[in-house]
C-alpha cells in the first residue's frame, strides 16, 4: 500500500515534469499548426499587397509606410532606408508560438516588409510559449540547414545561448526581436528589435497620473496605486514593471507628495525613490505577483488590491494581468474613467479583444500597446541588412498609449490585435 | 471498520474543520476577505475546479486517475469559444459541444484503461497532451462577455441585477453545484453504476468474477468524469476573461489534490462526492484566500503542498489503525 502511495506522490511530481515537456511528443500537433499559419498568412498577404501597390519602388513604399506607422518611424534607422536584398533571400523566422494574435500581428509585418525587400521567410514556434525544449530543437534544425540570416523570439533566454553560439561559430548573424537576449555570444545577435519596456511602462504611469492627478491632490489620507505584474523573473515584465513604479514615484515627488512601495520583495527593493514608510507615505504603490502567471492568479491578486477602500488606480504590466485585473472587477465594478466621481482608474497592457472592449466602454482608462506589426516589419529589415553584410544598431520599438479617443486611428488600430 | 468511531475518524470532517479555520482566520486577518464581493469571486473561482473534481472522484475510486481534465476543460472551452466567435454558432449549442467533447475524450480514456488495459496514468496523460494539442490550434478566445448577445450564460452561474456598480449579483453556480453535489453522492452509494465503481476499486477481479460487466462499468466511470469535465469547461469560460491556448496543465491537479483531502483512498475503493466538494474548497480557499492575509506567492504554494501531504498521512494511518 505504501508502495502505491509513494508511486502516486512520484507520479504527480513526473506529470508537473512532463508538461514541460509535453509538445516534444506530440509531431502531429506543430505541424497542423505550421499549416494553420501559412493559410493565416495567406490571408493577410493582400492587405500587404494593397500597401505595397500603391507604390511601385520598394524604397517609395517604405518611406510611405513610415510615414503611416507611428512616431518610432521618423526614428527609423537610417540604415534602413532604400534597403535592397542582393539576393532573394529565404530567412527561417522561430516565433515563441502562434498562439497569440500578438504573433499574427507580428507576421503580418513581416509580409509587409518581405514584399517590399523581394524575401521570404519562413515562421515556425512551438506549442505554447512555454514549450521551451522544442522552440531549442527548432532553432537548432533551422542552424543545420546554414541560412543567410536566424530571426528569433526567445522564449527563454538562457536556453538558446548554446545555439547562438553555434550560429556566431558558423557566422549565421541572427536578430533577436520582441525579446533581447541579455548574455548573447558575441557575434551572434546582430540586432535586437524589441519594444524598450521601461518607456513603455513609464508611458503608462504619465497618462495614469494624468487622470489621478487631482484626486491625490486632494485626498485627506493615504491613497494606494496597485500593480500587477505576472512575475518578477522575465526581464521584460521587470522594465515594464519597474518602468511604471519608477515614472509614478517621480511624478508623484515633483508634486511634493512622499510615496512608499510595498508589496513583492524584487520590486520593493529594485524600485527608485521611494521616501516614506507604508505607514506615513501620501501615496502608497502596491505590487502584487502571482503564484502562476494565470489570469485567475492575477485576477485573485488585483481582488485583494481592489478591495482596499484606499485604492484609486490599478496597472495591469501584460495582458493575462490587465485582464486579471478585469476578471477581478467583475465582482466589484469599481473601475472606470472618472477619478473624480469615485471610479478607481484602470490601466492595461497589449491589446486582445477583452482588454480593447474594457478600453473602448471606459472599463480602462486605457492601455498601452506593444508594436508587434512594426517589430516583425523591422526584424525582416534588419535580417536583409545583416545578411547583404551591414552592420546593424538595436531598433528599440515604442509602446504607445491607445484610449477611446484614438484606438481607431490608423497609426494605433493595426497593432491592436484581437 | 469500527463501529464506535468518532466522527473525527472521518476526514471528511477533518477537512470541514480545516475550511471553517482557514475562512475565520482569512476573515480576522483581513477585512478585505469579509467584503461580500470577495467571497463572490472565490466562488467564481471555485466552480470549475469542483466540477472537475466530482468527476474524477470517480476514477480514483477506481484506483485510476484522469490527468486529462484539466487541459481538456481548457481545450473544449477553446473550441467552444471558436464556434462563437468564428462560426456564428449558439451559445447553447458551443455549451453542448463542449459536455460532447469532454464525454468523447472520457470514452476514448475509458477505453483504453476499461478496455484495452492500459494504465490510467499512462493512457490519460497522452490524451492530455492529445487535448492540449488541440487546444493549442485554436486562437485565444473569450466567450461573449455579460452585455454582449450569448452572454446570458454567465447567469447559469451568477446572477446579475441592475448595472454598473449597484449591481446585486448572487452566486446561484453555488446552489447548482450544492445540487450537482448531492445528486451525484446518491448517484455514486444508491446506484448500480456508483456501487460497481466501489466495487471496481475495491477488487476488480472479484467484481468481474461476479458476473458484472467490469469493462463497461470502467469505462463509464471515465465517460462521468470527462462529462464533468466538459462542464467545468462552461464555468471555465463564465469566468476568465480570455481562455488562452495551451494553458491549463495543472489545474487537474487542483481536482484531484481537492479530492484527496476530502478523502478519497489512495488505494481506490473508498470515496465520496461530499468529501471531494469540502477537500476542493480546502485547495480553493488556500489559493485564492492567502493573498489577502499578505502571504507572497511562493508560501500559497508550499502551504497547500503541506495540506496535501497532512491530508494523504491521515488516510495512511487510519488504515494503518485498521490492520
Amino acid at each position: 500500500m505504501k508502495k502505491k502511495l509513494v508511486a502516486s506522490l512520484i507520479s504527480v511530481a513526473m506529470v508537473a515534469t512532463l508538461f514541460a515537456g509535453c509538445g516534444s511528443t506530440q509531431e502531429a500537433a506543430p505541424a497542423a499548426e505550421e499549416t494553420a499559419t501559412s493559410a493565416a498568412a495567406e490571408e493577410e498577404a493582400p492587405v500587404a499587397e494593397e500597401a505595397v501597390k500603391e507604390d511601385a519602388p520598394a524604397a517609395a513604399s517604405t518611406s510611405e509606410a513610415a510615414e503611416e506607422a507611428p512616431a518610432e518611424e521618423a526614428a527609423a534607422p537610417a540604415g534602413f532606408d532604400g534597403l535592397k536584398a542582393n539576393e532573394a533571400y529565404d530567412f527561417p523566422i522561430i516565433v515563441k508560438s502562434f498562439q497569440s494574435t500578438y504573433w499574427q500581428a507580428a507576421l503580418k509585418g513581416m509580409d509587409m516588409a518581405a514584399d517590399e525587400l523581394g524575401v521570404t521567410y519562413t515562421a515556425q514556434g512551438p506549442n505554447s510559449e512555454s514549450d521551451i525544449a522544442d522552440q531549442v530543437n527548432m532553432l537548432n534544425s533551422a542552424i543545420t540547414a546554414a541560412p543567410v540570416g536566424i530571426g528569433l523570439a526567445a522564449c527563454d533566454t538562457t536556453s538558446v545561448l548554446e545555439s547562438l553560439q553555434d550560429c556566431a561559430d558558423k557566422g549565421i548573424p541572427v536578430v533577436a526581436f520582441d525579446t533581447g537576449v541579455a548574455d548573447a555570444p558575441e557575434g551572434s545577435i546582430v540586432c535586437t528589435v524589441a519594444t524598450d519596456n521601461t518607456a513603455a511602462g513609464a508611458e503608462a504611469a504619465v497618462n495614469m497620473y494624468a487622470a489621478i492627478k487631482d484626486v491625490i491632490a486632494d485626498a485627506e489620507g493615504q491613497v494606494r496605486i496597485g500593480e500587477i505584474n505576472q512575475d518578477a523573473t522575465a526581464l521584460n515584465i521587470q522594465q515594464r514593471g519597474l518602468g511604471f513604479v519608477n515614472k509614478m514615484i517621480e511624478q508623484l515627488k515633483a508634486d511634493g507628495k512622499t510615496v512608499a512601495v510595498v508589496g513583492n520583495e524584487f520590486y520593493v527593493n529594485a524600485a527608485e525613490g521611494a521616501d516614506a514608510a507604508e505607514a506615513v507615505a501620501d501615496v502608497i504603490i502596491e505590487v502584487a505577483v502571482p503564484a502562476q502567471t494565470t489570469v485567475e492568479y492575477c485576477s485573485n491578486e488585483a481582488q485583494v488590491i481592489l478591495s482596499k477602500p484606499d485604492t484609486i488606480a490599478i496597472f495591469g504590466s501584460n495582458q493575462t494581468a490587465a485582464e486579471g485585473v478585469l476578471a477581478a472587477d467583475a465582482n466589484l465594478s469599481l473601475l472606470g474613467s472618472d477619478a473624480a466621481a469615485g471610479d478607481v482608474i484602470g490601466v492595461g497592457f497589449d491589446a486582445g479583444s477583452t482588454i480593447k472592449a474594457a478600453v473602448e466602454d471606459g472599463t480602462f482608462l486605457g492601455a498601452v500597446t506593444q508594436s508587434p506589426l512594426m517589430m516583425g516589419y523591422y526584424a525582416l529589415y534588419a535580417l536583409t541588412a545583416a545578411a547583404n553584410g551591414d552592420t546593424l544598431e538595436d531598433v528599440p520599438t515604442a509602446g504607445y498609449w491607445y484610449d477611446a479617443a484614438n484606438m481607431n486611428d490608423d497609426n494605433i488600430a493595426p497593432n491592436l490585435y484581437d | 471498520m469500527n463501529k464506535k468511531k468518532s466522527i473525527f475518524n472521518d476526514q471528511r470532517v477533518i477537512a470541514a474543520l480545516v475550511a471553517i479555520a482557514l475562512i475565520i482566520v482569512y476573515m480576522i486577518f483581513s477585512k478585505e476577505f469579509r467584503k461580500y464581493s470577495s467571497i463572490l469571486s472565490m466562488l467564481d473561482f471555485s466552480y470549475y475546479t469542483l466540477l472537475m473534481a466530482f468527476g474524477v472522484t470517480f476514477p480514483l475510486i477506481t484506483a485510476g486517475v484522469d490527468l486529462s481534465i484539466g487541459t481538456g476543460m481548457v481545450c473544449y472551452a477553446l473550441v467552444g469559444g471558436t464556434l462563437i466567435r468564428n462560426n456564428n454558432v449558439p451559445v447553447a449549442v458551443a455549451m453542448l459541444v463542449c459536455i460532447l467533447m469532454g464525454c468523447a475524450v472520457g470514452l476514448l480514456n475509458g477505453v483504453l484503461v476499461g478496455v484495452m488495459g492500459l494504465a490510467p496514468f499512462i493512457a490519460t496523460l497522452s490524451t492530455c497532451m492529445i487535448t492540449r494539442g488541440i487546444g493549442s490550434m485554436c486562437n485565444a478566445t473569450p466567450w461573449p462577455t455579460l452585455k454582449q448577445p450569448g452572454g446570458w450564460f454567465h447567469s447559469i452561474f451568477k446572477l446579475t441585477f441592475g448595472q454598473g456598480r449597484g449591481a446585486t449579483k448572487f452566486p446561484i453556480g453555488f446552489i447548482l453545484v450544492i445540487i450537482i453535489m448531492f445528486v451525484m453522492e446518491f448517484i455514486l452509494f444508491h446506484t448500480k453504476f456508483g456501487r460497481y465503481t466501489l466495487a471496481i476499486g475495491s477488487n476488480k477481479e472479484a467484481t468481474r468474477l461476479s458476473g458484472i460487466n467490469v469493462k463497461f462499468y470502467h469505462v463509464m466511470v471515465y465517460v462521468v468524469c470527462g462529462f464533468f469535465a466538459g462542464l467545468a469547461a462552461i464555468a471555465y469560460a463564465a469566468v476568465v476573461p480570455t481562455v488562452q491556448p495551451g494553458t491549463g496543465a495543472g489545474l487537474e491537479l487542483d481536482a484531484i489534490g481537492g479530492v484527496f483531502v476530502g478523502g478519497v483512498y489512495a488505494t481506490g475503493g473508498y470515496g465520496s462526492i461530499i468529501g471531494s466538494f469540502i477537500g476542493t474548497m480546502v485547495i480553493v480557499l488556500l489559493k485564492t484566500g492567502l493573498p489577502y492575509i499578505g502571504l507572497q506567492a511562493n508560501w500559497q504554494q508550499i502551504i497547500t503542498g503541506a495540506v496535501l501531504i497532512i491530508a494523504v498521512l491521515i488516510d495512511i494511518m487510519k488504515k494503518k489503525r485498521i490492520q
